[in-house]
């Protein structure tokens, strides 16, 4: 009875609270947090006051609890966060931990003595980013663990997406917080147990969506902003306040205060958002806000509804520049919205980018950490179709008479210029990537044959593979198997067998392995075909000449090889002289291909995927083939290349 | 003698060297094709027969980059270590026709033939040489006491003000403002040598201060003139060959010829601040200051 008691009081704010910013949970909500914190912006210490509380959802009893310790991979060189990066403290001040003054379970007892730091992802007994505790008694399936935890987090500096600058604050990954207890089955797991990752320099997400009730107490001067929605300011005096965040249903809770923003709303379908700027990101606010409508309608129409009333977003100030490009699902952070000149669509790809994360780590809760090209991948294809169809009529990321750039082919560049890009697979967890290719890899690559599959399947195909993924996913933890189910099941209803029984040999060859793609055109020739000459004819021996009064045919052979170990079905759009065109259709298996044609016409012109379809193809140029030279874009440029010198050479000599 | 009449009489004699100018522009044409041709035909094979190139008929497609693979970087390669050798090639060759330039402006009022023309750049090379080195350095000393000393300042105690970005912009038109003297002062030591034939490039300068000296609003706004015309008109040149996509044979011949003239117009224009600031500047008597 005392336990029940003990319960409910805990359970008191949520139950009071009940739904405040969704109608109904969109979530299990197997995690929540009340947090009463107080920001001192001297120190940069959070000291934060937690209930923090798990429910066991599965069907044997847990002993134990893993949670994130995330701040720690700021105080030492040592930590896996430091060895696979680059980063150091801006003097002794810049460091940053987080340390639990008193963990206690609901009746009381003290876990602090049996709590130890683990390392499950290097062994690194230097890092201090997961903590496991052994309970006193299990939690039985059903049941709610409540932890009352009392911490401190210094922030560290020079920011890393989290930490400090003068008086800008980013808070991110500051409290302890539970890793995520898969039971057997879910994302193909084996046996029941906790999902707790050590922090990361590229990955940092995979958490439970939870309820936050946070309340932060700091100096009245700074504006503030967080993933959640303000329930109130409170003026405490002595030129404090305390502000008040609820969200729900997101898997991390970060914020933000700083003196120096400057804060705007626009409203977008029943959607609050807000912008935290800088005086200089007055100037690009309009454009910073149409990127996230641009993303919102995008993503809105075609994978599934934005489900929450409130966004945030933030441009940071120069000096606050390391907490650009960051998510946090219903707060995310922009970069360069006030330095980026306007041509160039790199703060708006980045808003958009960001947002993304909302539906895809957010929503959509990959385990960044182990298929990071599912959270990173899946977002930087669908950043690429938002910029490209908003931006440049297909040149979103630069469009000036002279030069222009598609955001796809940008991602696209990024893998095929690589030199490692045939080095792994492309299911490796970030850790493990070699030799630096985890952004090739997990962004560049990912994208690039997920546009390969839009283009074999379809733009309407693929958009209802998304549909179909967030009906079944949205809120829970999907994993790279799943998402390949979603396709082969939308795929098979829409096309029947035209792909084969399902699609798994397209993953086999971009996702779980490394050759590349490249179909070549190898050469065109044509010769005429003239009736018979020679010295033998029948049974005699005569020279006989050919009739050259005939009709002239003509004999054209396009060659095709394929120089890559990936196979895809490929189209070749042939061009005859006659101004007719022919569209041929090529498996793709075998090393090579020979087209022939035999008439009046004969072929002045070779496309291979005319349509641009396979992003993955490595090389481009090869793919294409005319009997004409066209020299004009290369004279043009070489004009240009004078003229530039002629005028430096006169402007740079007295 | 005012302002308006000395700019007219520079133009005049300017324009009287045309023959000169032309030279000059031809000269530079070819030296530019030594590089300009190569890159033209590595861009031409680097694409081959491929259709590829369609993609550029409305501006260079980036995207292409790495498609182009290894040639794209030897192709940058080519165009930066081509255009710095350019530089380097133009930098000595404006300055030895300078010699001619000014030698003709300053005795035989732009009538000089192309021999002379010749002759008289060769002869003064050296000093010139030696006036256009000092005056680089004087122009990095200028550039870095009124823009670089005020940018670190800004950059470390201004850090995060909004002030920082419009101080930085008064320090800039601060340091244009300045350009005029600068730019006289190295137009009237060389005049000074070509007029006097003494080759001390120390004596020139100061002869060059003295001449900015003498009227000194005269001198100045002269060079101040004839810059903001140049600055307007290098605007508007770069801005129609960043903006020109011109995309068959003869429209791309037609841009060819619309830059050539361009050129030719922004070469008269450097020729006419030579002229009039040869105007202005008083000749003192010959051999006065030599030994």
């Amino acid at each position: 009875m005392k336990r029940f008691v003990l319960e409910i009081a805990l359970w008191m704010p949520v139950l009071l609270s009940g739904q405040l910013i969704v109608d109904t949970p969109l979530s299990a909500r197997l995690t929540g947090y009340d947090i009463n914190a107080v920001l001192d912006p001297e120190e940069h210490i959070v000291s934060g006051e937690m209930t923090a509380w798990w429910v066991n959802n599965s069907e044997m009893p847990v002993g134990d609890v893993m949670m994130h310790m995330y701040l720690n991979a700021f105080s030492s060189n040592k930590s896996s966060f430091n060895a696979q990066g680059r980063w150091s403290p801006a003097g002794d001040d810049g460091w940053g931990w987080i340390k639990i003054r008193s963990i206690n379970d609901s009746r009381g007892n003290d876990l602090s003595r049996s709590m130890s730091f683990l390392a499950p992802d290097d062994g690194n007994i230097h890092d201090k980013t997961v903590i496991q505790l052994i309970l006193p008694e299990p939690v039985l399936p059903g049941d709610t663990l409540h932890l009352r935890i009392s911490f401190d987090s210094k922030l560290p500096s020079p920011i890393v997406r989290t930490g400090y600058e003068d008086d800008f604050h980013f808070v991110a990954q500051w409290f302890p917080k539970f890793g995520v207890y898969e039971t057997a089955g879910m994302r193909q797991r084996e046996a029941d147990g906790w999902n707790c990752h050590q922090f990361h320099p590229n990955s940092e997400f995979y958490s439970n969506h939870s309820v936050y009730n946070v309340a932060v107490t700091l100096p009245k001067e700074f504006v503030t902003g967080s993933g959640g929605m303000m329930i109130e300011e409170i003026d405490l005096g002595d030129s404090l306040k305390k502000v008040v965040w609820r969200a729900e249903d997101i898997v991390d809770f970060a914020w933000t205060a700083w003196p120096g923003y400057k804060v705007l709303t626009q409203k977008w379908r029943g959607v609050d958002i807000t912008l935290l700027t800088t005086d200089r990101g007055l100037d690009k606010a309009d454009n910073q806000f149409a990127a996230v409508v641009y993303a919102l309608e995008y993503l809105d129409d075609r994978v599934g509804p934005y489900p929450w009333p409130h966004l945030t977003f933030v441009d940071p100030p120069v000096s606050g520049a390391g907490a650009g490009g960051m998510e946090y699902t219903t707060l995310f952070t922009s970069s360069g919205g006030g330095v980026v000149p306007s041509f160039l669509k790199m703060a708006e790809m980045v808003t958009i980018h960001e947002f993304g994360h909302a539906y895809f780590m957010g929503i959509l809760a990959s385990n960044e950490f182990e298929e990071p090209w599912l959270d990173e991948g899946v977002n930087s294809y669908w950043e690429q179709r938002i910029v490209d169809h908003y931006y440049g009529g297909g040149y979103g990321l630069i469009r000036l008479p002279f030069i222009k750039m598609s955001d796809a082919d940008q991602g696209r560049l990024g893998y095929i210029s690589s030199p490692s890009r045939a080095i792994s697979t492309n299911d490796l967890p970030s850790w493990l990537y070699p030799h630096g290719t985890y952004g090739m890899m997990s962004y560049n690559k990912a994208a690039a044959w997920l546009h390969t599959l839009e283009g074999l399947v379809g733009t309407e195909t693929m958009d209802n593979v998304f549909r179909e993924y967030y009906r079944l996913w949205a809120f829970r933890h999907p994993s790279a198997r799943d998402f390949i189910a979603v396709v082969n099941d939308v795929v098979t209803k829409e096309h029947g067998n035209m792909f084969g029984e399902n699609l798994n040999w397209f993953f086999d060859q971009v996702l779980y392995g490394n050759e590349i793609c490249d179909y070549r055109i190898s050469g065109v020739t044509t010769h005429k075909i003239r009736s018979y000459a020679g010295v033998i004819n029948g049974d005699s021996i005569a020279y006989t000449r050919s009739d050259r009064t005939s009709d002239t045919l003509y004999i054209s052979r396009v060659s095709i090889e394929r120089l890559g170990g990936v196979t895809l079905p490929v189209e070749v759009l042939i061009g005859f002289e006659s101004g007719e065109e022919m569209l041929e259709l090529w498996d793709g298996r075998g090393s090579f291909k020979d087209f022939e044609y035999t008439g009046a016409s004969k072929v002045m012109w070779a496309k291979l995927d005319p349509g641009d379809k396979i992003d993955i193809d490595v090389d481009r140029i090869n793919n294409s083939w005319s009997s004409v030279h066209k020299f004009a874009a290369a004279r043009r440029m070489a004009n240009k290349f004078v003229f530039l010198m002629q005028m430096l050479i006169s402007l740079f000599t007295i | 003698m005012t302002l308006l009449r000395t700019l007219r009489k520079g133009g005049v004699a300017a324009a009287t060297s045309y023959k000169l100018i032309l030279l000059m522009w031809v000269i530079t044409l070819v030296m530019i094709m030594f590089v300009s041709v190569p890159l033209k035909s590595l861009l031409v094979n680097i694409f081959g027969n491929s259709m590829t190139v369609e993609r550029f008929a409305d501006g260079f497609d980036l995207g292409l980059a790495g498609d182009m693979g290894k040639p794209f970087l030897n192709l940058i390669s080519a165009a930066s270590t081509g255009g710095l050798l350019l530089m380097t090639a133009g930098f000595f060759l404006y300055t030895f026709f300078a010699g001619g330039f000014f030698a003709s402006y300053s005795r035989a009022w732009g009538t000089l033939k192309t021999n002379a023309f010749i002759r008289e750049s060769a002869r003064h090379f050296l000093p010139f040489l030696k006036i256009a080195l000092l005056m680089i350095l004087i122009f990095a000393g200028w550039t870095f006491i009124v823009v670089g000393l005020p940018a670190i300042g800004t950059m470390t105690l201004l850090r995060g003000s909004t002030v920082g970005p419009y101080l930085i912009w008064i320090f800039f038109a601060i340091w244009l403002l300045g350009m005029p003297v600068w730019l006289f002062v190295s137009d009237a030591s060389r005049r000074w040598v070509a007029a006097t034939g003494s080759g001390q490039a120390l004596r020139a300068v100061g002869a060059g201060f003295r001449a900015l000296a003498e009227r000194f609003w005269l001198s100045y706004s002269i060079v101040l003139v004839i810059m903001i015309l140049n600055i307007i008109f290098i605007f508007l040149s770069m801005w129609f060959t960043a903006w020109s996509v011109p995309s068959n044979g003869w429209m791309i011949f037609l841009f060819f010829l619309a830059t050539q003239a361009l050129f030719i117009t922004r070469l008269f224009m450097k020729a006419w601040r030579y002229a009039s600031v040869c105007q202005k500047a008083a000749i003192p008597e010959r051999g006065s200051n030599t030994k």
